[in-house]
């Protein structure tokens, strides 16, 4: 009986392993939202940084990441459904479709930080964007694209081969299928792809330090003319996000309350995150319910 | 084109238009461009996104490589220096030194390690979510997973810095820097990401496979141990690969935790540096064009050249998978 | 099953000889890569008749079907050699613009197909794709349409609901009444019934004998006594080859050809 006995030792051991990493996992959200969710406050969010003294909240960081994150969906979203589209309808398995693909590979698997470089030395300095949301978003949609493309990809191979079909019967063409048959149809798998990517941008800091920059101006909430140099909207200032900001306030800042600033802004950052995983699975099921038709 | 649409939807008029002629393509002109729904319009649209992703890439690899080659072509430096030396000094005026061993060592070294902590914990994970408990493993363990991958990096180094670096401290290892919180750091990173994609390989082995072995009266573990790791072998090996590219290329968490010391370290809680972390170090307060900043896109392009050899070296083990 | 319906249909419909010609295939071949699916068949098919085509699965009646409305264009490892012509036009001509073609020649398929839209969404996509925007005339042709297909009375009220809330025989005369919208002259049946129960199999037949009245029906069926029910002319196809074709009353009752005989009694399926 000693395989009895070794397959009752493995399966201990296999069970100790998903326990310590369910428990390592759960100890270190607890951790995060332990240290910092004490020191978030309404003041906390709501107040700029401040280099010098303690109490400094981050309100810009707050907005600079919601705006780089919008920019950034903006330019993604259309290319990577493009792309996702091409590589599950138009494309024809010959060498450019094998390129493309592995195109998206070498994307999806570059470093951001090299992303980061990338974007620092066209946009940065080629085009003389600057430290900029631009630069930063460009940069960001980059490393973003893959996954919506691949996202795009696999929800359109789940639909059915009949509904294309149904449509080609009727002699609609392709393009009008993809866009009144395929997308809608492939759109919870693509919104809840968008959502996660958007988490993942959101918490994004390598690519963004040489791009976006480690500052930014003081903002004035009271001028929305994008022209303007402290202009929330002025998509061609420095924007130091909230990731940057837990890096930056760690590395770079003098302030007392440092540790405390970091802790609080990790804190909210997963938090965003989490939001971000828990609306894209609930949306998307809900969106598929509604859609499977007992309306 | 308007002309034979009112015939074609009256059935009890005579067609006006003959078979031919409404069977025939119709000449395109630039017009349907600007027609809604315009079927070529669209296929432009994809197309230009497609073009823009190898456009993409392509610029991206090539940018890179010139950027990194400067170092080499124009400062004169030694390439086989640049890799192989321990002497790294480009900031000296009077003389200069590009020895990138202990940034290429402090990168091989984290992942190596990381992946060494990461992989038992994940695939034993993986194994329990596909061959022991599957309720569990997709009800609970899995969204749990999934969040963790996403994560952003520097909160892990967040973490680090904060609970890792003063435990290790205060036990004697010094001021805590160095390869031990670095590999810990990364390696619960990568552990989600490790654990998600052993997941879905195990869990996608034909069922018949499992069900032959324990006819035969084989153990679970058996079982295991002899037919589902052998059948899922390359796919957990790419998981492990995928974790270790991830590994190769994190910068800020492991800046925040290493230390920063150009150097091959005598412990592991001595400073270090990684490839990473001396490019995120210096890359803003380097003058560009100067042959330290030259030496810090060498270091990038080393990263560029070690996740095209992640990507060949999946594509391998995917090969691998298929054959199977 | 069959039982209910044949006392009913079991009446042969009457030959009516000296049809018009409408589709005439000459040495069609079609092959996916190597594998030749259709081997040099030629029959022609009558106009206002339904055609059935029978044979063991795989034996290349649902790669003919498919070919005359260029569906197997879709696929890109196919490849037609050959001559279809439909009232006198080369079909597999290059210069034919395969989405006139399929709206003239309209296909439903195996398993009901709507889209997951509504059912007035459902019939009205075809007609939006080919031109008619104006809601009036899309209201009346949707009406039509499913008056014709015989759900109108069932669904009037509930235009909006989803398609995928009716019932599996409801779906296929909705897949039916969308092809019907588009006022096609010939309709391809690529096994109809197949998916369905035995009464909603009847609706669907007895909805197709009176379609013959203004299109051209082929069906491909795995069927014998759907065949033997509703089809005007029968062709047997086996390994991707026509063996016969003929009126399906001579067909069934007096098969020259002995692997004929063999299948419609049962020797092999």
């Amino acid at each position: 009986m000693k395989s009895q006995i070794t397959n009752r030792m493995a399966t201990v051991l296999i069970s100790v392993c998903a326990g310590l990493m369910a428990l390592i996992m759960i100890a270190l959200v607890g951790y995060i939202f332990y240290q910092g969710l004490g020191h978030v406050t309404w003041h906390f969010l709501t107040t700029v940084a401040s280099t010098f003294q303690v109490g400094g909240g981050i309100k810009d960081q707050l907005w600079n990441s919601f705006y780089l994150l919008i920019v950034t969906m903006i330019f993604t979203t259309p290319l990577g459904i493009a792309g996702g589209i091409y590589l599950s309808e138009y494309a024809k398995p010959n060498r450019v479709t094998g390129f493309i693909r592995s195109c998206v590979e070498v994307l999806a698997s570059l470093p951001s930080i090299v992303v980061g470089l990338f974007g620092m030395l066209v946009f940065v300095n080629t085009f003389h964007w600057g430290y900029s949301i631009l630069s930063g978003a460009v940069a960001l949609t980059i490393f973003n694209l893959p996954v919506i493309v691949r996202v795009t990809e696999d929800a359109l191979r789940s639909v059915p081969v009949a509904l294309k079909e149904a449509s080609f019967g009727l002699g609609v063409g392709q393009w009008y299928t993809i866009k009144n048959v395929l997308l809608p149809a492939a759109f919870p798998g693509i919104l809840t792809g968008i959502i996660l990517s958007a988490g993942r941008v959101f918490g994004e800091s390598a690519a963004l330090l040489f791009t976006a920059g480690l500052t930014s101006p003081d903002l004035d909430f009271k001028n929305w003319s994008p022209f303007a140099f402290d202009s929330p909207l002025n998509p061609l200032r420095s924007a130091e996000t909230l990731s940057v900001h837990i890096y930056s306030v760690n590395t770079v800042a003098i302030v007392k309350d440092a540790p405390q600033v970091a802790a609080a802004s990790a804190a909210v950052l997963a938090l965003f995150v989490l939001i971000f995983n828990l609306s894209a699975r609930g949306l998307g099921a809900w969106i598929q319910k509604r859609m499977s038709g007992k309306s | 084109m308007t002309l034979n649409k009112g015939s074609l939807f009256s059935m009890s008029d005579e067609p006006a238009v003959s078979t031919q002629d409404r069977l025939r393509k119709r000449r395109q002109n630039i017009n349907v461009l600007f027609r809604r729904d315009s079927e070529l319009r669209g296929k432009l649209a994809i197309y230009f996104g497609a073009i823009l992703i190898i456009l993409a890439t392509v610029s991206l690899t090539l940018f890179l490589v010139w950027q990194g080659l400067r170092l080499f072509l124009f400062d004169g430096v030694n390439p086989l220096h640049f890799i192989f030396s321990n002497d790294w000094n480009p900031g000296d005026s009077a003389h200069p030194t590009y020895g990138a061993f202990p940034m290429i060592f402090g990168s091989f070294a984290i992942t190596f390690l990381s992946a060494l902590i990461a992989t038992p914990i994940s695939i034993g994970t993986a194994l329990f979510m596909s061959e022991i408990s599957r309720k569990w493993g997709n009800k609970a363990l899995r969204p749990v997973i999934e969040i963790l991958v996403g994560i952003p990096s520097v909160v892990y180094g967040l973490i680090g810095l904060t609970l890792i670096i003063p435990f290790i401290a205060h036990h004697g290892g010094g001021i805590g820097y160095g390869l031990l919180p670095g590999m810990i750091v990364v390696g619960l990173m990568i552990m989600p990401t490790i654990t998600s994609i052993a997941a879905d390989a195990l869990q996608s082995i034909p069922q018949e496979l499992k069900s032959a072995s324990y006819a035969l009266g084989a153990t679970r573990w058996q079982t295991i141990y002899k037919v589902i790791i052998p059948a899922a072998l390359p796919s957990l090996l790419t998981a492990v690969v995928l974790g270790m590219a991830r590994a190769f290329g994190e910068a800020l968490a492991v800046q925040m935790v290493i230390g920063n010391v150009t150097d091959i370290p005598h412990s592991m809680v001595n400073p270090a540096a990684t490839l990473t972390t001396i490019i995120t170090l210096h890359m803003g307060n380097t003058t560009s064009g100067s042959a330290f900043n030259h030496a810090l896109w060498s270091l990038g392009l080393i990263l560029l050249i070690m996740s095209y050899i992640f990507i060949l070296i999946i594509r391998y083990l995917s090969r691998r998978s298929k054959v199977l | 099953m069959i039982g209910v319906q044949e006392k009913k249909i079991i009446e042969l419909p009457q030959r009516d000889l000296g049809k018009e010609t409408i589709v005439q295939v000459d040495n069609l071949s079609v092959y996916y890569g190597d594998f030749q699916a259709v081997k040099q068949v030629s029959l022609p098919i009558e106009k206002n008749t339904i055609t059935a085509l029978i044979g063991p699965s795989g034996c290349g009646k649902s790669t003919f079907l498919r070919a005359l409305n260029r569906m197997n264009d879709t696929i890109p490892s196919a490849r037609s050699e050959g001559s279809i012509r439909y009232d006198g036009v080369p079909l597999l001509d290059a210069a034919i613009d395969v989405s006139a073609l399929r709206k003239e020649m309209g296909m439903v398929f195996q398993k009901p197909n709507p889209f997951p839209k509504s059912i007035y969404e459902n019939i009205v996509h075809g007609l939006r794709y080919h031109g008619i925007r104006k809601k009036s005339q899309l209201k009346t042709l949707v009406q039509e349409s499913l008056e014709q297909a015989a759900l109108w009375d069932e669904v009037s009220d509930r235009l909006d609901a989803s398609a995928l809330s009716l019932s599996g025989g409801q779906q296929q005369r909705l897949c039916i009444a969308r092809t019907l919208a588009l006022k096609p002259q010939v309709i391809l049946f690529d096994e109809p019934t197949s998916a369905l129960d035995p009464i909603s199999t009847a609706k669907i037949e007895k909805l197709m004998l009176e379609l013959k009245e203004h299109y051209t029906l082929i069906v491909v069926t795995h069927n014998m006594q759907q065949a033997a029910r509703i089809a005007d002319n029968t062709a047997f196809f086996y390994q991707g080859e026509l063996v016969e074709y003929n009126a399906t009353q001579e067909l069934f009752n007096q098969p020259t050809e002995k692997r004929t005989a063999e299948y419609i009694n049962g020797q092999f399926s």
